[in-house]
């Protein structure tokens, strides 16, 4: 009788062992690059399909790899993660050290999900605050390091207009007054406009750009959930970009259905507004594309209720065919799960020729993928104001040779004064500088 | 209270019926607090489905959760009653009853775990609905899964 209850317990842990066993391998991301991705058809899963590389850092002297022709050095290290970067007319490099102000576990999933991402060094502890790095010695390091503005709530995106500092804390826009040459801003900031965050805060991270007359700013806001699974109540306002009036602070919402942008910049060529978007997860390992897109006003991109167009996900209900109808499709896919956190325009060829005209997008690397993506700084080439070809790889070797181990996580990208691009890595707690010939040392 | 005179026979008649019922069996309780558990995750499923108010389907994943918990402490407690020769025999088909059940929940919390709708419809709502009818089963046969040693020993 023993030996039949014994049986029983054993036949139940190896069922659970091949249900964890059942996940399906990612194929090549490159199918899923530019404007018509392969996407292969939506599965529904028993095991949340996670695949966390364990975050071990850099050793000393470790950096990060670039292509032939250009250099990588530290520029910072021993930062409270870092994820956004920004620079100062005068070269002052600003650095916001921020994460999540934490969410609640409301599910047993969250509970044991909350745990196997900190393998992966999302729960670093953030600094809620800005750190100034000033070079002072001509050997492009920096040779001041001050404490910027102290005391912030999870922020993200900063953005200077004039002499008025804008900061995008994960529940508002506060502006600080900027005087050129500062170390520290000591008085608090004066809040411009609310954003939605609290409760739950599931995407906390705020991306902030001004539009190029200055008169506008542009907030990205990340949906409260996955895919609905908090409630449509919570979703309020959530997966888009809002369109801030700098004079009065009145917002609306400039696109919906973008259910993580994560990185906005105007292209300085056309002044089209540009965002970088994280898709939904747990459809598969290739499914969804993470994009790149133009930004149109009044534009709906699908979240929650279709992807890439007007794919339906099953998973809300009720469902909206008449918003699925109207959902556009992105400019470029940039593969699935990579996560992609910032983007840049390179502004022309400071790194390389090959890098003349495009953005550069960060890409923090996936969680629930196997094989892993991501985890690199992209360079995006344009043609005629949009995306167009393959992404050329800038900055590699996030993952450890085994690629199974985190070194470090790409996040907030910046080109400082002499045309180097700079990369804020959130796992290494590090800025990296990389530089070619005709950025500098 | 007061005619102690009393007392003698009536403890003494106590501790005979103790010898036979103090060895109860000990993973009885449990398999029904467990699957009480599991049998009202199909009522939250079923709300779920007709409202998809998000907070129904949070209430059967942790329904569904603590059910199987509270399952395998019975389970334990069940090798436990058999250890101290509390039980005699197995009850074979409570025992492979409540073992489906347990099973078709176990793969039920794996499909409540995905997010929104499909963690409830169509498969989730399905093994709710397939559980309760066993843990009914099980509960009509009242949620031993063994037979006592005690009470053989009466027959």
């Amino acid at each position: 009788m023993k030996a039949a209850s014994f049986r029983a317990i054993v036949t139940m842990i190896s069922f659970a062992a091949v249900l964890t066993a059942c996940g399906e391998r990612g194929g090549d991301p490159a199918r899923q690059y530019g404007a018509d991705p392969y996407l292969p058809d939506p599965h529904q899963y028993l095991l949340p399909p996670m695949s966390v590389p364990e975050e071990v850092g850099w050793k000393a002297g470790e950096t990060p790899s670039v292509p032939a022709g250009l250099k990588v050095e530290a520029l910072a290290t021993g930062l409270e993660h870092p994820r956004f970067l920004y620079t100062l007319p005068n070269g002052d490099i600003l650095v916001v050290e921020s994460n999540s102000p934490g969410t609640e576990a409301f599910r047993p999933k969250d509970f044991i999900a909350g745990k196997v991402k900190a393998r992966a060094g999302a729960a670093g502890k953030g600094g809620n605050r800005i750190t100034l790095l000033r070079e002072t010695t001509g050997d492009g390091q920096p040779g001041l390091r001050t404490v910027f503005i102290d005391h912030l709530h999870s922020p993200y995106g900063i953005a200077l207009v004039g002499d008025t500092l804008y900061v995008a804390n994960t529940d508002a826009v506060l502006a600080f007054q900027y005087t050129p040459g500062a170390t520290h801003i000591e008085s608090p900031g004066v809040k411009l406009a609310d954003l939605p965050a609290g409760p739950i805060d599931h995407h906390w991270t705020k991306a902030l750009t001004v539009s190029p007359d200055g008169s506008k700013l542009y907030v990205g806001v990340g949906s409260n959930s996955n895919i609905t699974e908090n409630g449509m109540a919570v979703e309020e306002g959530r997966a888009a970009i809002y369109e801030i009036d700098r004079s009065t602070g009145a917002k609306r919402t400039f696109a919906t259905g973008t259910r993580n942008p994560t990185g906005l910049a105007f292209d300085p060529q056309t002044g089209q507004l540009f965002a970088v978007v994280n898709e939904r997860d747990e459809i598969g390992p290739d499914l969804v594309p993470d994009y790149l897109t133009s930004v149109q006003q009044g534009g709906f991109y699908g979240w929650p209720y279709s992807y890439w167009g007007n794919h339906v996900d099953v998973r809300v209900q009720p469902e909206r065919p008449d918003l699925v109808a109207r959902a556009i499709k992105p400019d470029y896919g940039l593969s699935s799960h990579v996560a992609p956190l910032s983007l840049l325009f390179s502004e022309g060829q400071h790194l390389s020729p090959e890098f003349a005209h495009g953005v550069f997008v960060s890409e923090h690397g996936s969680w629930d993928r196997s094989p892993l993506n991501g985890y690199q700084v992209i360079f995006v080439p344009f043609v005629n104001g949009r995306p167009a070809g393959k992404p050329l790889p800038v900055v590699t070797g996030f993952l450890g040779a085994d690629n199974e181990t985190v070194r470090g996580r790409p996040v907030g990208l910046a080109l400082d004064r002499a045309g180097a691009l700079l990369v804020a890595d959130d796992a290494g707690n590090a800025v990296w500088r990389v530089s070619g010939p005709q950025s500098g040392t | 209270m007061s005619n102690s005179d009393a007392v003698p026979p009536a403890a003494t008649q106590r501790s005979a019926v103790n010898t036979i019922l103090v060895r109860r069996l000990l993973h009885r309780g449990f398999i029904a607090a467990g699957g009480a558990l599991l049998i009202t995750a199909l009522g939250t499923d079923y709300v779920y489905f007709k409202t998809a108010l998000w907070q129904w389907a949070n209430f059967s994943a942790w329904l569904i959760t603590t059910g199987l918990i509270v399952l395998l402490v019975g389970v334990l407690l069940l090798l436990i009653d058999f250890a101290t020769r509390r039980a005699a025999r197995l009850d074979v088909v409570s025992f492979i009853v409540v073992a489906a059940a347990g099973l078709l929940s176990l793969l039920n919390a794996f499909v409540h775990s995905r997010d929104a709708w499909t963690s409830v419809v169509p498969q989730g709502i399905s093994l709710s609905a397939l559980s309760t009818v066993l843990l009914l089963i099980a509960a009509a046969r009242g949620w031993s899964l063994a037979k006592s040693r005690a009470s053989g020993d009466r027959t």
